[in-house]
């Protein structure tokens, strides 16, 4: 897997809370960033397919190297924008929640990782895309690596400083523990980023507009007035 | 789990949503809260018999415990060794001793039961509750932009399911397993997911016109209310209140179930 759900109960009530506050705010502000609730119908259904295909594809595995699942959250990111890909990361969560990957508790502490992904991958993907003019598919893959790394250590964090209920190792013996389980998350984030960067190729080649959220629209510059004021048919 | 929600007949599926969602609330409280593993094994127990209450096959929930078994491992299998403790079992590994130690087994399995119940319980509800009160419930719990992605994409997760399901078979079918190398595989399981992102787009369009020329308003009507709780409801959800206060109680102020 490229990140690791927190099941229930790894977490005490404190540090449950805690994660869940901070999960809520940013909610909260992606929420706000939106329109409160007068978002527009079209970013609510696409969001929802978002949600819909994100947790689809995580159900199936690629069959390489042992086999291997992708969330393709800094893909979500890329395709409709941190805010809504906030949404869509939260709701993928309860889904998950649902059926065992992650906890219910753990939505908070899960989205808080998830929404740095979504966050970082449109970012990152934005800049190198806009300021750098890099291909389709080197921005998808820097960002997704970048997302999915700075999230596995963003893991190890939020675990680390909460400790494991039970477990009586303090913080640094915590992150020592869990530091191979980073290093395999990063390996398989690298996979992510291929199949991601790959993706974006293939959608810029079939339906570019779905990239404008991310890349913004690209100005088609008339080559003389002729040509400007002719329409095309 | 749709199928087995809109069609089930048992005792679990009569119950009462708001009861069973209450009950999960509480369920997932306990399994944070409690720390004795016999009281963590009762609650297991428990949430095992709600889900053989409500007719559900157990062979898909052995199927549905993968992954949690999978994540706690994943998290904890190396506090077996490092937790400290009295050694079990030792193997040398690369010239170094590591052992098992009690307390690190100890730690996994309560992660696993704390896990496992709430999955059990939580797959319980969702199998025993039909869409049109899910849909209820979520639209009273959740703010309503939330509410609104996830009854969308609730009706829409298991047809794009099967529809990505559909277009791997048909990979297989075509000797698309085979490995090839991993950028051929790569490639290949990209243009799936890139496809069925472009076709969520394009349904997500249309929907999003079809919802528009019906008069969507930001809101999703519901077609059938939930009515209130039975007594029999109230009482269960009252016991569970009890037994989550005195696991509460026990654990910030005062141990009052460390007697056995």
């Amino acid at each position: 897997m490229a990140h690791v759900h927190l099941e229930d109960g790894a977490f005490t009530i404190e540090w449950v809370a805690l994660w869940t506050l901070i999960a809520a705010a940013l909610i909260a502000v992606a929420l706000y960033r939106l329109g409160g609730y007068s978002i527009p119908t079209r970013k609510l259904a696409i969001a929802a397919m978002c949600v819909a295909v994100g947790f689809a594809i995580f159900q199936i595995e690629i069959p390489i190297f042992g086999g291997v699942h992708i969330n393709l959250t800094p893909l979500i990111g890329i395709l409709v924008g941190p805010s809504l890909g906030s949404l869509a990361v939260l709701v993928i969560n309860m889904f998950g929640a649902a059926i065992g990957h992650g906890g219910w508790g753990m939505i908070g502490a899960n989205s808080i990782v998830n929404i740095a992904e979504v966050f970082l991958g449109y970012l990152i993907y934005r800049h190198l895309r806009t300021s750098w003019n890099a291909s389709r598919f080197f921005s998808a893959f820097s960002a997704t690596a970048v997302a999915l790394t700075v999230s596995a250590v963003l893991a190890l964090v939020i675990i680390s400083i909460s400790g494991i209920q039970g477990s009586t190792q303090g913080e640094e013996e915590t992150f020592a523990n869990l530091l191979i389980m980073a290093a395999a998350n990063i390996a398989t984030g690298l996979v992510e980023a291929v199949v991601t960067g790959y993706i974006v190729s293939f959608i810029g080649k079939v339906r570019p507009d779905l990239l404008e959220t991310a890349e913004g629209q690209r100005k088609i510059e008339p080559t003389d007035s002729h040509q400007e004021a002719e329409p095309v048919v | 789990m749709t199928f087995y929600a809109e069609n089930g007949k048992s005792v679990v599926h009569r119950m009462n949503p708001w009861t069973k969602g209450a009950l999960l609330a509480i369920v997932i409280l306990m399994a944070v809260i409690t720390e004795d593993l016999v009281l963590l094994a009762a609650l297991y127990v428990a949430t095992l018999f709600f889900y053989a209450a409500g007719r559900l096959p157990v062979r898909l929930l052995a199927g549905w415990y993968a992954l949690p078994v999978f994540f706690v491992f994943t998290i904890a299998v190396l506090f077996i060794f490092t937790e400290p403790g009295d050694p079990l079992a030792s193997v040398e590994l690369l010239g170094k001793r590591i052992s098992i130690t009690d307390s690190g087994l100890l730690l996994i399995v309560t992660l696993l039961v704390r896990a496992l119940s709430v999955v059990t319980f939580s797959l319980s509800l969702f199998m025993t509750t039909r869409y049109s009160h899910m849909a209820h419930l979520v639209s009273k719990t959740l703010p309503r932009p939330l509410a609104n992605v996830f009854l969308l994409s609730y009706r829409f997760n298991f047809e794009t399911s099967d529809e990505i399901s559909d277009v791997v078979d048909a990979v297989h079918s075509r000797n698309g397993n085979m490995v090839r190398g991993a950028t051929k595989q790569t490639r290949m399981f990209a243009g799936i997911f890139g496809l069925s992102f472009v076709h969520a787009f394009e349904r997500a369009e249309r929907i999003a016109k079809a919802m528009e020329s019906r008069g969507f308003a930001g809101e999703f009507p519901r077609v059938e209310d939930l009515p209130r709780p039975s007594y029999s409801g109230y009482a269960l959800v009252s016991l569970a209140v009890v037994a989550l206060v005195i696991v509460t109680y026990s654990r910030y102020i005062s141990d009052l179930i460390g007697w056995w």
